[in-house]
């Protein structure tokens, strides 16, 4: 698909699925697109945890032969998929697209300013339940599309898992659902490296 | 660190990724257009990792190089040791410099030789220790054998190194360079088996150790240069079918439908 038609077909609805890793993303994606990490193994199982099987998707890949991989297996796996970005962000650009950031923040800023946050965990209950970063709730990313509107963002929402894949894909989605939220860079791994306290428990 | 081997068969060319999950990037090294960039790009990004350089460790003169095209895909650069004489730009190196990607360090060494712009590429994991673990020797060190020096085309072909003076240089790198480097040091090299870029004794093994090579690498054994350049010339196999065809196009000399399929 054109950027054009990407475009159009986004204010009909559809998702753009950005297929990158967290920091290209972060550092700038289409606008209201979703951070949905490619690899051939577990795309299809991911998505299928994550979003409505009738969400219309587009995919956006960088080289392109990663949209047009992720968008065979997504729509031989049933996915109403619409096709791909085609010339990726240089040609999103060049028609003058809206492109967003997503605010980052690593794990010491995150522990200096900890009251002017909401945090976020993204991860699996087991995973929150064996430690996280005190007063954070769980906002699974499996729950996330649904549940979304539900979190209050006042103050802003810091999204954090035990690496980044997982933070970036609700970090997205709460940001497309309208919220302000960031992404801790680094996660639980550079918590727990810097001996940061810890919190178990479910509440 | 993530290090991976992709071997093509039919030329038992091996090429390779070096990446860091953490800064979920990658270094390759060698591509060949047998595999095609597709190749490369999805194997890095099923690992979580974006492709941010593309190595070569000389221009090959046995297969077509892919490295022009995925560099230019990924938006990335594609690094030649600065004596490489291609028509096209690319980024040049020198010895000594290092490439990093998050706790992984890629240091350059210039081992001529098999050819003048010859490089090979030292790893390092810093997540584990300072000093290197592995060496990817490109057509220098084989296992078992060493890179021949006579697969040149027009200026490098005719410069003032003859065939019996890159044998020699190539002796006095592997031993002055790659066998000084701690014997635990892995050997990655960019052939094994039945390639034509080395001489009859290379091993189908696809990897080794400086120790094992030092020990046990006939070509090595020589007592000095003049002796391994004879031996190297009396153990070589034919020349590869339309290697200067191969060459002038990795070179930029020529368009790739003058190829007519060789070398994939």
């Amino acid at each position: 698909m054109t950027p054009t038609e990407v475009r159009a077909a986004q204010q009909e609805g559809a998702a753009v699925l950005d297929l990158r890793t967290p920091h290209p993303f972060a550092a700038e994606h289409l606008e209201g697109a979703l951070s949905v990490q490619f690899n051939r193994a577990d795309l299809v199982d991911r998505v299928e945890l994550v979003f409505p099987e009738d969400l219309p998707m587009i995919m956006h890949g960088e080289p392109e032969a990663i949209g047009k991989v992720a968008a065979k297996l997504l729509s031989d796996a049933g996915f109403n998929v619409l096709g791909h970005l085609e010339g990726g962000l240089k040609a999103w650009k060049a028609e003058g697209l809206p492109v967003v950031q997503l605010p980052t923040m690593d794990v010491d800023e995150l522990k200096e300013r900890m009251g002017e946050f909401t945090v976020v965990d993204a991860r699996d209950p087991f995973e929150f339940k064996y430690g996280h970063v005190p007063g954070s709730g769980i906002l699974s990313w499996t729950e996330a599309w649904y549940e979304a509107d539900s979190v209050d963002d006042d103050p802003p929402i810091a999204v954090i898992c035990g690496d980044e894949i997982r933070s970036v894909l609700v970090a997205s989605i709460l940001v497309r659902k309208g919220k302000k939220a960031e992404l801790v860079t680094g996660g639980m791994v550079d918590w727990v490296e810097r001996d940061y306290p810890i919190e178990k428990g479910m509440d | 660190m993530i290090f991976k081997q992709f071997r093509y068969e039919p030329l038992n060319q091996a090429s390779y990724l070096v990446g860091c999950p953490k800064a979920k990037e990658a270094f390759i090294i060698d591509p060949i257009a047998g595999l095609g960039d597709d190749f490369y790009i999805l194997e890095a990004a099923d690992l979580g990792l974006a492709i941010v350089g593309v190595f070569e460790t000389h221009v090959h003169a046995d297969y077509v190089s892919c490295a022009r095209e995925l560099a230019e895909m990924n938006g990335c650069p594609h690094y030649l040791h600065e004596n490489a004489p291609t028509t096209y730009e690319y980024t040049p190196f020198k010895d000594g410099d290092v490439f990093t990607v998050g706790k992984v360090d890629m240091t350059c060494l210039f081992t001529p030789g098999h050819t003048p712009e010859h490089t090979s590429y030292l790893i390092t994991d810093k997540s584990r220790a300072e000093e290197p673990w592995a060496v990817l020797t490109g057509d220098c060190l084989f296992v078992g054998d060493v890179g021949r020096p006579d697969l040149l085309v027009g200026d490098q072909a005719l410069d003032v190194m003859d065939e019996g003076e890159r044998a020699r240089t190539q002796f006095a790198t592997i031993n002055d360079l790659l066998f000084t480097l701690p014997d635990h040091v892995e050997v990655y090299p960019n052939h094994y088996g039945g390639s034509l870029c080395g001489g009859v004794n290379m091993s189908g093994k696809n990897s080794s150790t400086i120790y094992y090579e030092k020990k046990y690498n006939l070509a090595m054994q020589k007592p000095d240069a003049a002796a391994f350049a004879q031996f190297v010339q009396d153990t070589a196999k034919p020349l590869p079918d339309d290697y200067e065809k191969i060459k002038s196009y990795n070179l930029g000399l020529v368009e790739k439908d003058e190829l007519q399929g060789a070398g994939v």
